[in-house]
């Protein structure tokens, strides 16, 4: 006769449990110390008291919680829109999507960016195709209703054939639009504040990297088959780097991470160029670190310090070095010059930031199925003063799993369908979340001040549970 | 059998890890008085400590074998302390690498100078003993095709021929002279298991070619060299031992 299964364990097996799981100590990294004045600031932020309940699985798998989100968030706060870069010359624009909408942002004859939706008011059609491009005027295909760049109705073919006149308005509907950072932001919430004042403090942290200097190299957008926050998610916890980066625990320290959660963004700190404490000292240097020393302008043939003193070795290198190969890093601290500051700008963008590159990825939702999301990334190279510009690479489209993106977004890519599967499953309970995944808390908890507290069961409702 | 190690005087350099820690290891147990060296001075002291253990005289510097003066003063110190010196291991490599033409510079310095070196230095010594012995360790990337042209290749296999031909010119003064050629050796901290998480391609295409399926490890290294290193080896001199679990595919006459 089979056994009713139990889910209790004994004291014994609680006590081997934690016995084989016990995290590997470790000496601490070295890191700058803190100061005051500009820069980024490196301090500590104390960590907020977030608890340690389960966070609940129905937020990633959910149709209603989808609903909410656009509701209560994505149509309330900043968007990344895209590159400052791709629309130098009045009249150029850039077409991108968040949700259903579609949003142009274009450049104005003065310089300044401003934001429409990308909708004939006539009869709704869409003016542009997603993408990059210039205009003259937006006119629509269909009835070659026109609007200039500033969106203003320029020409209504037959306006006297309307007995009502045209729309009661100056033109395309108008959204908030800023720049930063190199950036171009949009928000579909009308009444939303400053940018800068959204931002905070990330300008402050990021602005000695000078974004501006650096150039695209690679921009991607992939489908993947999984909800955007379990995107988030993973780019949010060293935790994983064990499991599916082994390559990186000789590249990386994947445990002395500094974690900072400030307002509605959070950070965490990453030394590179030194080996996890999860693996013994390797008899060479790694072929990874080998990257980071050439990358700085150093051969690892003639480096023969023990392997603990090479991240401080690259830093000084860098600080001698970088001015003469047109790198300018005063703005940073030494840290910066190996160290992955790798930020979270709420809701969706992740920044892996480095003294000579930039990784970006945005995160979109699918505008209806949770299950699915946009995975973008774009990634930029510091270009040495005085070099050439590199041309702007061509965006690609791919979906999941049909190409490679690298080795380190591979392994993350082919991870997380199967989480996205998992989180639907009977056998899970919700989301156990550790310390080293605090990132996860804190943006939970920031996307739940938006939502409200009524969301979870709001949208057990919505979707009939 | 007993090899007949018991009371003889080795110096082993590159000692404290992998292949060389194995062969002092091994010696000492079989009785050996030890001179080791490496370059970290921690790894150092805890292998002398560790070796004493076993009841044989255990003597260990911190050395960079590209520093001549350090290595011959390691050379002369461990002659002193050992009251003489049987057997020679020179183990210490630089390893692989194309970074630069440093490597090649590099790679001739520490697998290279450093045994030419040692022999030089210590052939007065191992006359003395009456059955000396050198087994110097190469590696199969000398004899075939092994992943890029490396320096680190090339230079085992120069090791191979000074081998021989140091094995007829010193044959008279009864030093026997031989050359361990080991396959990828897998041991903690070494190189194959940093490439298991590095280069997992590398890692299972370099498993898949030996036929045994499993890699070899420093102590079947060891048990070679032990062997060339006694007089149970008399009658063997001027020979490179490849010892590979099978790595290797060429016939070999």
């Amino acid at each position: 006769m089979s056994k009713k299964p139990t889910d209790t364990r004994t004291e014994a097996e609680e006590a081997a449990l934690r016995e084989r799981s016990r995290a590997p100590t470790y000496r601490k990294v070295r890191r700058v110390e803190p100061t005051e004045g500009p820069g980024t600031p490196s301090a500590k932020a104390p960590d907020p008291d977030l608890g340690d309940a389960m966070i609940p699985k129905e937020r990633y798998t959910s149709r209603g919680f989808l609903q909410l989100e656009w509701d209560r968030m994505w149509s309330k706060v900043w968007l990344l829109g895209g590159l400052e870069s791709d629309v130098p010359e009045p009249g150029d624009y850039i077409c991108t999507e968040i949700g259903r909408e579609s949003i142009l942002l274009v450049r104005q004859a003065d310089g300044r960016m401003r934001a429409f939706y990308n909708v004939c008011l006539h009869r709704g059609n869409r003016l542009r195709p997603t993408g990059i491009s210039s205009a003259d005027t937006f006119k629509c295909q269909y009835h070659h209703w026109e609007y200039g760049i500033d969106g203003r109705f320029v020409r209504i073919p037959d306006l006297d054939t309307f007995p009502q006149g045209a729309p009661p308005c100056r033109g395309l509907k108008e959204l908030p639009c800023d720049t930063w950072g190199g950036f171009v932001w949009f928000s579909l919430n009308r009444e939303v504040g400053p940018l800068a004042d959204y931002l905070a403090p990330i300008p402050q942290h990021l602005d000695p990297y000078h974004f501006p200097r650096m150039a695209l190299t690679r921009a991607i957008t992939v489908e993947w088959n999984c909800n955007w926050k379990t995107s988030v998610d993973a780019f949010n916890e060293s935790y994983h780097v064990q499991g599916i980066h082994p390559q990186l625990l000789y590249y990386l320290h994947d445990l002395d991470i500094q974690i900072d959660c400030y307002d509605r963004h959070n950070r965490y700190l990453i030394p590179f160029g030194t080996v996890s404490p999860r693996v013994r000292k390797p008899p060479s240097i790694p072929d990874p670190i080998k990257s980071i020393m050439k990358t700085a302008g150093m051969d690892p043939a003639d480096y023969d310090e023990p392997l603990e003193n090479l991240r401080r070795d690259v830093q000084r290198h860098k600080r001698r070095t970088g001015a003469s190969m047109g790198r300018d890093y005063s703005g940073l601290n030494d840290d910066q010059l190996t160290d992955d500051y790798h930020y979270l700008i709420f809701p969706n963008v992740t920044l892996n930031v480095h003294a000579d590159d930039l990784m970006l990825f945005r995160q979109r939702p699918h505008p209806t199925d949770p299950n699915r999301m946009l995975y973008d990334v774009w990634t930029f190279e510091l270009v040495p003063e005085g070099a050439e510009r590199p041309a702007r690479p061509k965006h690609q489209y791919f979906r999941h799993g049909d190409k490679s993106i690298g080795l380190v977004l591979d392994q993350d890519a082919q991870n997380l369908p199967g989480v996205q599967d998992g989180i639907h499953s009977a056998g899970l309970e919700g989301l156990w979340i550790g310390s080293q995944e605090l990132r996860i808390r804190h943006f939970h908890k920031v996307l739940m001040d938006y939502l409200g507290s009524d969301a979870d069961e709001a949208a057990a409702k919505l979707d009939g549970r | 059998m007993d090899l007949g190690l018991r009371g003889k005087r080795a110096l082993v350099t590159g000692a404290t890890k992998g292949i060389g820690r194995a062969i002092v290891d091994l010696l000492a147990a079989e009785g050996c008085d030890i001179a080791l060296c490496s370059r970290s001075e921690d790894e150092v002291e805890s292998a002398v400590r560790e070796i004493k253990t076993k009841g044989v005289n255990v003597s260990g510097s911190a050395v960079n074998v590209r520093d001549a003066e350090a290595y011959r003063g390691w050379l002369e110190r461990s002659v002193a302390e050992l009251g003489g010196c049987d057997i020679f291991i020179p183990n210490v490599s630089a390893g692989g690498g194309m970074d630069s033409e440093k490597n090649w510079w590099k790679c001739f310095e520490v697998d290279v100078l450093h045994t030419v070196r040692g022999c030089e230095f210590l052939v007065p010594h191992l006359e003395k003993s009456g059955h000396g012995s050198i087994v110097i360790i190469s590696s199969t990337n000398a004899l075939e095709t092994f992943y890029a042209p490396m320096a680190y290749n090339a230079m085992k296999a120069a090791l191979i021929t000074y081998s021989k031909q140091l094995s007829q010119f010193i044959g008279r003064k009864n030093i026997r002279v031989n050359t361990v050629s080991p396959g990828p050796i897998y041991f903690e901290g070494g190189t194959w298991e940093m490439i298991k998480s590095t280069n997992q391609k590398m890692y299972d295409v370099t498993l898949r070619a030996m036929p045994n399926g499993r890699f070899g490890g420093p102590d079947e290294i060891a048990k070679v060299v032990a062997f060339l290193a006694s007089p149970s080896a008399s009658v063997i001199t001027g020979s490179n031992v490849v010892a590979d679990n099978g790595y290797t595919k060429r016939v070999q006459y």
